[in-house]
């Protein structure tokens, strides 16, 4: 007896029957998806053609490999197998296929049988095991762990259980098939032996087995041909969707606005109708799988804000489908509910701090930011509607060019005494020290500034500031959505550096730094930009600076998200921590590209925070938790925010706030 | 309905303001000029009332070249029309001057209120708006806070502060001249489209001769009030804090203090 089995053995000459249907069936899929693509497609263009490899690269390691999925143990381990065994399962079937009807008719070569088929069985009978503990496992979380961050539509129920049924009656057939002919090799067939063994010939006999096995054969076929049509028309579609987020995710540096190209001459900004944004952009609405891992990390959500980054990709999906019946009408406006106001609302834009964090965890590279960002320009822009406290902020940039009611002729106040050289006066100069408005203005901030200066001066850098010529970057303008006023500052700045052929500039300030490494490039500024801590580390290790001294007490470092997430300067800072320190770092829970927000970013710094818990508040006291005396930053914001959060907590005798160049400075 | 806006260009407000040498003015380099905050309350009004009722908000302003960017701004945020009053012979006017060229100019446009802020925070002499009112024979109120138009346009209700903070009701005809306080309105940012088309919109500029005027009737010559010389306030001496750990011995000595330093009890 050959070791192989039958294919359609025991239902008949079916094989036309069943062929038809499949090719019903896939075509109903491929419309499905093609009316998709479709609905994409009313987006606008953008370009994300290039890096074809890397983009392949991505969809085989992010998509196949998990890499991003395996983050969190449960969910990634239950998706993975069901995955893997799913993408093994329908490999078993093309391999059927080929035998079936290619190999077979054509070139009268069998190969589907002895050890192949014997490995063959093993391997797809351990997958479709696989797939069903991955499918309990799925089940067992969305329906009795039930976490917060899912929201469970009939879509989700109903994919889960369709796919165990496939799976099972998948099972139940085999079984069934080798109850009936009992072929000792099928043993291989390990999962099916065993329901086979369930058929006992006790209880049921051959007549009525072939019969079950008939009925099962069917209903397996059914509902396989269910799922296939299905998900063209529901999350499943993800698997197609995501794939392509994947493929065409953006390699440009993370903290790269859009730029909007030739304001002058633009009639409209910003994005107020799905359609105003890229296809890429709602490819993003599908890509979703609401998995719900960027609403368990947005700070803005945390703190129980409107804002849900996963909310928010929802909302855009349904505005798109709502929109796409109008879209296709005469009368395109009809019954369209407004993308910002009704399916977005203004609180929940506002609410948001640019952290970064739902991008950088989302699985399936959706990209939440630049959504929030063109949604607000419409509402700047076009609409000159924003949190009324943002007017005199916008006021204060365009006449003083910083953010505060400081005369811009005060710029240069804090050096007094300190007679730091501007540019005007040399500009002979190694580097300039970019001090930002912070650093200009506020009292705290200041303080860093003149820790840099001691510590440029200690390693002999010959260094200069532009003085009364700085102006603000246009980083805050330009995340809050302002982005005439920010291209105006960003414009001016960059004339007056090249004027004095400035080639590399210093940051004490990440919002500075990472403006002027991914964004001034945009306008025509190429400089080599370095944040403090990293030229820091540099002296340090150089030998440029000695620090013969450590730092009394335990030390905890919070992540500024644009040095972070933004620019992955992770490491820079806490070695030189370590340098400075006896002891260990005492990290929070929430470190390195998990951190979490102070409350500043994206424009927040300059908003009243009404709404929810005060993000500072819930990191100040995580910092708590971990029993270190100072809290080391090395952001102006989060310098603020978190001296802030320690005095509204009444924690000024247990915590204290230093940027890391202020303690550097302390021990020279 | 014509509404005409008078606004004033001024030094920004955290301008450190410097004495010329001669002490004969102050130093203009470097200085940042904007629309004067006042001004910007009731430029917000007009277009309110524009958008209520309908008709066209004029921008008036009498200034040297420079005042063209405050008119600029202006029609930004929803003015339709710009008129500059700008002669070099101007310069030097007085509010008395001021109010006289800006009664001139408006009397030659359809007007049915006049908007204008209840100061300039460059002088803050507060009298551009009474002397305008007397020129061209209205009825005006100032330090308004609130205003309410009647419904067949023929008068305006003005809530205004009083000098001691108390609070007036006052009905006049139309047409009015109000002069706004800050707490008039929430005044707008300018939408990009309204810069935009702001660059297209006219001014116009109105000229010595244009006006009708000669030479000695306007600027310094024609001025009643002419400032001799400039000088910074005294700088204001720093803070006082009271050490001491037993509040009955602080209040002691800041009594003291009160009494025999201040001299104010």
């Amino acid at each position: 007896m050959d070791v192989t089995r039958e294919i359609f053995w025991n239902v008949g000459n079916v094989a036309l029957i069943v062929y038809i249907l499949s090719a019903i069936v896939v075509f109903i899929l491929v419309y499905g998806f093609y009316k998709r693509v479709k609905l994409w497609r009313v987006g606008k263009e953008e370009k994300r053609g290039d890096f074809i490899w890397e983009r392949v690269k991505s969809v085989l390691l992010f998509g196949f490999g998990h890499k991003k999925t395996l983050n969190e143990t449960y969910p990634g381990i239950s998706h993975f197998i069901l995955f893997w065994g799913f993408v093994i399962l329908f490999l078993g079937t093309l391999i059927i296929f080929l035998q079936e009807d290619v190999f077979s008719p054509i070139f009268n070569l069998f190969f589907l049988h002895g050890n192949f088929y014997l490995w063959f069985s093993l391997i797809l009978d351990f997958s479709g095991a696989l797939a069903i503990i991955g499918v309990l496992l799925a089940l067992y979380r969305r329906y009795v762990i039930k976490p917060d961050r899912l929201d469970n539509i009939f879509d989700d129920f109903f994919s889960l259980i369709l796919i165990l049924l496939v799976l099972v009656t998948g099972f139940l057939t085999e079984g069934a098939r080798i109850a009936a002919t009992r072929p000792d090799f099928e043993r291989w067939s390990f999962f099916g032996w065993h329901i086979a063994l369930l058929f006992n010939p006790s209880w049921i006999e051959v007549a009525s087995l072939l019969v079950w096995h008939k009925i099962f054969w069917w209903v397996h076929l059914g509902l396989a041909f269910l799922l296939i049509g299905y998900l063209g028309y529901s999350k499943l579609l993800h698997i197609f969707s995501s794939s392509l987020s994947l493929f065409f995710r953006s390699f440009e540096p993370k903290g790269k606005l859009k730029p909007i190209l030739d304001i002058e001459n633009q009639e409209s900004f910003g994005v107020s109708k799905v359609e105003e944004f890229s296809w890429r952009q709602l490819l993003d609405a599908d890509a979703c799988t609401r998995c719900g891992r960027c609403q368990d990390i947005c700070p803005a959500y945390l703190s129980e804000k409107p804002l849900s980054p996963k909310k928010l990709i929802q909302d855009l999906k349904t505005n798109l489908l709502l929109s796409s019946k109008s879209l296709k009408k005469e009368n395109p406006e009809e019954k369209r509910p407004h993308l910002v106001g009704q399916s977005i609302s203004e609180d929940e834009l506002w609410s948001c701090t640019t952290c970064f964090a739902c991008q950088e965890t989302c699985p399936v590279f959706v990209e939440h930011l630049q959504k929030v960002i063109d949604l607000r320009r419409y509402l700047v822009l076009m609409e000159a509607k924003f949190p009324q406290e943002l007017t005199p902020m916008f006021k204060n940039l365009e006449t003083n060019y910083n953010p505060w009611a400081f005369g811009f002729a005060t710029r240069a106040d804090w050096t007094k005494g300190l007679e730091v050289k501007s540019l005007s006066e040399d500009n002979d100069v190694e580097i300039l020290f970019w001090v930002g408005c912070s650093g200009s203005f506020d009292d705290r901030s200041k303080k860093v500034s003149k820790a840099l200066v001691k510590i440029l001066r200690k390693a002999n850098i010959n260094f200069g500031i532009l003085g009364n010529e700085e102006k603000c970057c246009g980083e805050p303008a330009r995340r809050i959505g302002n982005e005439y006023l920010g291209q105006i500052l960003i414009q001016q700045n960059i004339e007056v550096l090249k004027n004095y052929g400035v080639k590399k500039i210093l940051f004490t300030c990440p919002h500075g730094y990472n403006t002027f490494k991914n964004e001034y490039p945009q306008f025509g500024g190429e400089f080599e930009v370095f944040h403090h801590t990293d030229f820091i580390l540099d002296l340090i290790q150089k030998g440029r600076l000695k620090i013969e001294k450590k730092i009394n007490g335990d030390l905890t470092y919070h992540d500024s998200c644009y040095l972070g997430r933004y620019n992955d300067i992770y490491d820079s800072p806490r070695e030189i921590l370590k340098h400075i320190s006896d002891g260990k770092i005492k990290e929070m829970e929430r470190k390195r590209e998990k951190s979490f927000c102070c409350g500043a970013g994206g424009g927040r710094m300059w908003m009243e925070e009404n709404l929810g818990k005060r993000i500072n508040q819930l990191r100040v006291m995580e910092a708590e938790k971990t029993d270190a005396k100072t809290i080391a930053s090395a952001c102006p914001y989060c310098l603020t925010m978190l001296s802030d959060g320690i005095k509204e907590k009444g924690l000024e005798e247990k915590l204290e706030t230093k940027d890391i160049a202020e303690l550097v400075a302390s021990l020279l | 309905m014509n509404i005409v806006v008078c606004i004033k260009q001024v030094p920004d407000t955290e301008t450190k303001i410097q004495i010329n040498s001669d002490g004969s003015g102050i130093v203009t380099e470097g200085i940042k000029y904007v629309v004067n905050p006042y001004d910007e309350y009731a430029l917000e009004e007009g277009v309110r009332l524009k958008e209520k009722f309908g008709g066209e908000v004029t921008v008036i302003s009498l200034g040297p070249e420079r005042a063209k960017e405050a008119i600029r701004n202006c029609l930004a945020v929803g003015a339709d029309k710009g008129i500059h009053l700008n002669d070099p012979s101007f310069e030097g006017s007085d509010s008395y001057v001021t109010a006289k060229i800006l009664a001139k100019a408006i009397s030659e446009i359809p007007f049915d209120i006049i908007l204008t802020g209840k100061q300039g925070v460059d002088f803050d002499n507060s009298q551009v708006f009474a002397y305008l009112a007397n020129f061209l024979n209205l009825p005006f109120v100032s330090v308004v806070m609130d205003l309410e138009l009647s419904s067949d346009l023929k008068s305006v209700t003005a809530k205004r502060e009083g000098e001691g903070g108390e609070k007036e009701m006052i009905q006049i005809p139309l047409p009015a001249i109000i002069a706004a306080q800050k707490d008039l309105n929430q005044p707008r940012y300018a939408s990009l489209p309204g810069i935009m088309k702001a660059k297209k919109k006219e001014i116009k500029n109105l000229t010595l001769s244009d006006l009708d005027f000669s030479a000695d009737e306007v600027g310094e010559k024609g001025s009643r009030v002419k400032v001799k010389n400039y000088s910074l306030p005294p700088e204001r001496k720093a803070g006082q804090i009271i050490q001491g750990e037993d509040p009955t011995e602080v209040c002691e000595i800041l009594v003291k203090l009160l009494r025999e330093e201040a001299k104010i009890i």
